[in-house]
């Protein structure tokens, strides 16, 4: 028994090395001519659950999606809006109605002619209340949809709705001849999906892989690779292991590995291109308004003169971030360009404290007020750069005689026990930083209730009046200067405290070619159809198919 | 025996009705639903829709409700669908009118988990068992110690360091194994043959890594068994009648020395479907740990009632097999014999 087993792993070792890296004398600096073909090989954390976006809420799932369905919209290279399936769009005068006009001759992946019928009909899908969504809310507003004829589609709103364009660059259309009658919450269609974009899904192993080629059909013309397989490969190390081994091409790397681990390995540095692009959220401490101490502006603009943000950035993202003074995304044209974040000013933030009746009457060292000392609990959720902030904060507020305890909570315990109740002081968390300014939801007092997302109850009726202007003005430029003085208010109020925006830190083997860096604002991503793979830097493996 | 038998599996049905209300009872005292952990912190999902999915899945009942809606559909073996994952159903597959097949998810991930831990434990047995027997055969000596040791070192060294290290060692610096996976991209391309050592090699670490953590505690097992044979009077009588030490040990006391790994054995069945959370993530397999794991964290009910259900199935089932295969094994408990 013993030794049949010694032989088999005996067999099994012998039988392994046909690992196939390319020849060290391979040229990976030199250029090489533009051309098609060839397999890119990414590794994602998380599965997709299924692959009609509008149903599977998780970034797995839409990540794959996107490359198989289109959106009327999209954003180009630096995030204006620009047509996708659309040829065009326009607003009617009274801005309630917008019409977009297909371009011509659209066609899914079998063939089939893609017409406004199917925008249409995904439009019913979203918003019918049998689809198991969470997104109805942006197209429910929509109080008549109409497709005249196969070209023209047509939105009415019962008033102006600003965010309406980019809610129209994140539906993706499904094809109405297949998915017509049957039921999209239980459709295996969601498993096998039929497309428009540049990709047709060709085969999905559950638990292991993705792989999507090239789809003849392709709205938006062909792309230069054939062939993208995503692995699921749930741990980081696993996925960064794979890496070093030349196994996949692509993966997102955390600051550690990005300034420590590969600068320190000739062999990584010589195969692998890093890039930096800005990233997608920024990290906050949001206060609870609702409790004492922080219902006072000047407690909590003492808090973010307090707070050190160089150094969280140095400290918590080795430098791969940058303070932000507006929740916008960096380098868009919402971002109010006079805007500063709270410098680091500790005496500044001691003389507001004492305004707001904060003075060391004890000698404890924790200012205190009528008795009660200066002291609160920041909660946050199981995330490293997270709890890493929160232990750089306590010290910043100790500086200043402030108290500060850290709790970490699993996610779905944090939002269902502590942020739907609004029971917290004070919450280290992220928000997203959207495309479309309008942040509604986030910051005006009427979404203060359970479950709504502005949970730390933020009020202000000037910032309340700008968030409905926003969403009624349709012209871009007049947007902006609603949104840069909303930012401006939500500054002096410090609601949160804005701590950096990371870097989105891609790692991407140098065998692929065409990756536009330094990163535009929509990061490396937006052109991957132009990326390419000379043929003598392809894996020959898989090339040799 | 027969009755014996009808009696306990009789008495299975109340215990798992009792498992069952109190794995509910747990798994709705942790907060948040399935409407808080998908998509439940964009700001594009709104509350009311939330609601409307809440209501759908009965959520918004009392627990005890909703527990008699499950307990329905159980009593018809129905396991129910996932709220998340397009409601896949959770155990067993299932077609739809156009004859599409919808696989379920303990179905896709059971016999993964079930390959690498029966495996693993073949391995556990088949390394212990002897380690063991030498143990004892010298105790004290050198080859106790060094077993001691060896075994000790395994199942105190942390199982995610000690995989990477290999990942690392044998995948990326020599490149003789696969870092994770089950089947490398080309594996369908493959002859059969060369598919089995394809998949075999992706085993390989994860079967190792899992099994050895085992191996302290079954070749101990094994030790002390044979030490309180070796000092019974029938070995001193198989000694005096000058049969050679080899029969004595191998015939006489190893035999006897096995019986309590029956009920180990036993044991070890529910432990079979369940994976580890942290190989299976190191390792990138889809295996039942990971199902488990991943269910909790979403708050996916009927997942993990599923699967709790089918684990305390199996921990009964194990248990009676234990006892059936006992009293098989040992004369005297069969005969009713107190011992």
């Amino acid at each position: 028994m013993r030794h049949i087993f010694g032989l088999g792993v005996l067999v099994v070792l012998l039988a392994a090395c046909e690992r196939n890296p390319l020849p060290p004398s391979t040229d990976l600096e030199a250029s090489y001519p533009v051309e098609s073909g060839g397999t890119l090989i990414d590794a994602m954390a998380g599965e997709p659950s299924g692959l009609i976006p509008m149903i599977a809420g998780e970034s797995a799932a839409s990540a794959i999606a996107s490359r198989i369905f289109n959106t009327l919209l999209r954003y180009d290279r630096n995030l204006e809006l620009e047509g996708e399936l659309a040829q065009s769009w326009s607003i009617s005068r009274d801005q309630r109605t917008i019409t977009f006009t297909l371009k011509p001759g659209l066609k899914w992946e079998d063939g089939a002619p893609l017409t406004s019928a199917d925008v249409l009909f995904t439009w019913e899908l979203v918003t019918d209340d049998r689809t198991r969504t969470p997104y109805a809310s942006d197209y429910k507003l929509v109080t008549k949809a109409e497709a005249p004829d196969a070209r023209t589609f047509r939105v009415t709103y019962a008033q102006p709705y600003a965010p309406a364009l980019d809610s129209w660059a994140s539906l993706q259309i499904l094809p109405k001849h297949i998915l017509q009658g049957q039921d999209i919450n239980t459709t295996t269609f969601a498993r096998k999906p039929i497309g428009s974009h540049y990709y047709r899904l060709e085969e999905w192993k559950t638990g292991e892989r993705i792989s999507l080629v090239r789809n003849p059909n392709a709205t938006q013309g062909p792309p230069r690779i054939d062939r993208l397989i995503s692995r699921f490969i749930p741990d980081p190390a696993s996925q960064f292991l794979e890496l070093m081994a030349d196994n996949i091409d692509i993966m997102n790397l955390n600051p550690i590995q990005y300034a420590r681990i590969i600068p320190a390995r000739p062999e990584m540095k010589r195969n692998i291109a890093l890039y930096k692009e800005l990233g997608n959220g920024y990290t906050y401490l949001g206060f609870n308004l609702k409790r004492v101490p922080f219902d006072d502006v000047r407690v909590r603009q003492a808090i973010n003169y307090a707070i050190d943000k160089q150094e969280l950035i140095d400290g918590v993202l080795l430098g791969l971030g940058e303070p932000v003074a507006a929740p916008y995304k960096p380098g868009t044209r919402w971002v109010n360009p006079e805007l500063e974040p709270y410098p680091y000013d500790p005496r500044k933030a001691r003389l507001l404290l004492k305004a707001a009746g904060f003075e060391d009457h004890d000698d404890d060292g924790i200012l205190d007020r009528a008795g009660k000392p200066l002291r609160f609990e920041i909660i946050t959720n199981q995330n490293k750069q997270r709890e890493m902030s929160a232990v750089l904060i306590q010290r910043r507020l100790k500086d200043i005689g402030i108290e500060v305890h850290i709790r970490v909570l699993e996610w779905a315990s944090f939002l269902g026990r502590y942020i739907k109740t609004g029971d917290f002081d004070a919450v280290i968390l992220g928000w997203g930083l959207s495309l479309d300014p309008d942040q509604y939801n986030i910051w005006h007092s009427s979404q203060t209730k359970p479950g709504q997302f502005n949970f730390i109850g933020y009020h202000n009726p000037m910032v309340d009046k700008l968030l409905e202007q926003g969403r009624l003005e349709m012209d871009p430029d007049k947007r902006m200067k609603i949104y840069h003085t909303f930012s401006r208010l939500l500054l002096e109020d410090s609601p949160v405290v804005y701590l950096y925006a990371g870097y989105g830190l891609p790692a991407i083997h140098k065998r692929v070619r065409g990756i536009d860096s330094p990163a535009p604002p929509a990061g490396i991503g937006w052109n991957a159809q132009d990326w390419y793979l000379p043929s003598p830097l392809r894996r020959t493996e898989i090339s040799a198919q | 025996m027969t009755r014996y038998l009808l009696k306990r599996l009789f008495w299975m049905v109340p215990l798992l009705i009792g498992i069952s209300l109190i794995s509910f009872f747990i798994m709705h005292l942790a907060p948040g639903d399935i409407t808080t952990t998908e998509a439940g912190f964009n700001p594009k999902a709104s509350e009311e829709s939330r609601q409307k999915l809440r209501k759908l899945y009965h959520l918004d009942e009392p627990i005890l409700v909703q527990y008699g809606y499950w307990l329905k559909r159980m009593a018809t073996l129905d396991f129910g669908t996932s709220f998340a994952s397009h409601q896949r159903p959770v155990f067993w597959e299932r077609r739809d009118a156009q004859g599409n097949v919808q696989k379920g998810l303990i179905q896709e991930a059971l016999p993964v988990t079930l390959l690498i831990n029966v495996l693993s434990l073949v391995l556990i047995f088949v390394v212990a068992l002897p380690l063991g027997v030498i143990a004892a055969l010298h105790q004290n000596g050198p080859p106790d110690r060094i077993i001691t040791l060896f075994v000790f070192v395994g199942f105190a060294i942390p199982g995610f360091w000690l995989a990477l290290m290999l990942m690392y060692w044998l995948g990326v610096v020599h490149g003789w194994l696969p870092i994770s996976g089950l089947h490398s991209l080309d594996h369908d391309k493959l002859g059969g043959l060369a598919q089995l050592v394809d998949t075999a090699r992706h085993l390989v670490l994860p079967v190792f890594i899992s099994a050895l953590g085992g191996l302290a505690g079954i070749s101990l097992f094994v030790k002390n068994g044979m030490l309180d044979v070796l000092r019974q009077d029938y070995i001193t009588t198989a000694r005096a009648k000058g049969l050679p030490e080899k029969t004595v040990v191998y015939r006489h006391a190893l035999r006897n020395a096995l019986l309590p790994l029956i009920t180990l054995l036993g044991l070890s069945i529910p432990g079979l479907i369940g994976g580890s959370v942290i190989a299976e993530s190191l390792f990138a397999i889809p295996g039942m740990g990971k199902l488990f794991y991943d269910a909790v964290l979403m708050r996916d009910f009927p997942v993990i009632m599923g699967i709790l259900t089918i684990g305390a199935v199996l921990t009964l089932i194990g248990n009676l097999l234990a006892d059936i295969a006992y009293a098989w094994a040992d004369p005297r408990v069969r005969r009713g014999v107190v011992h």
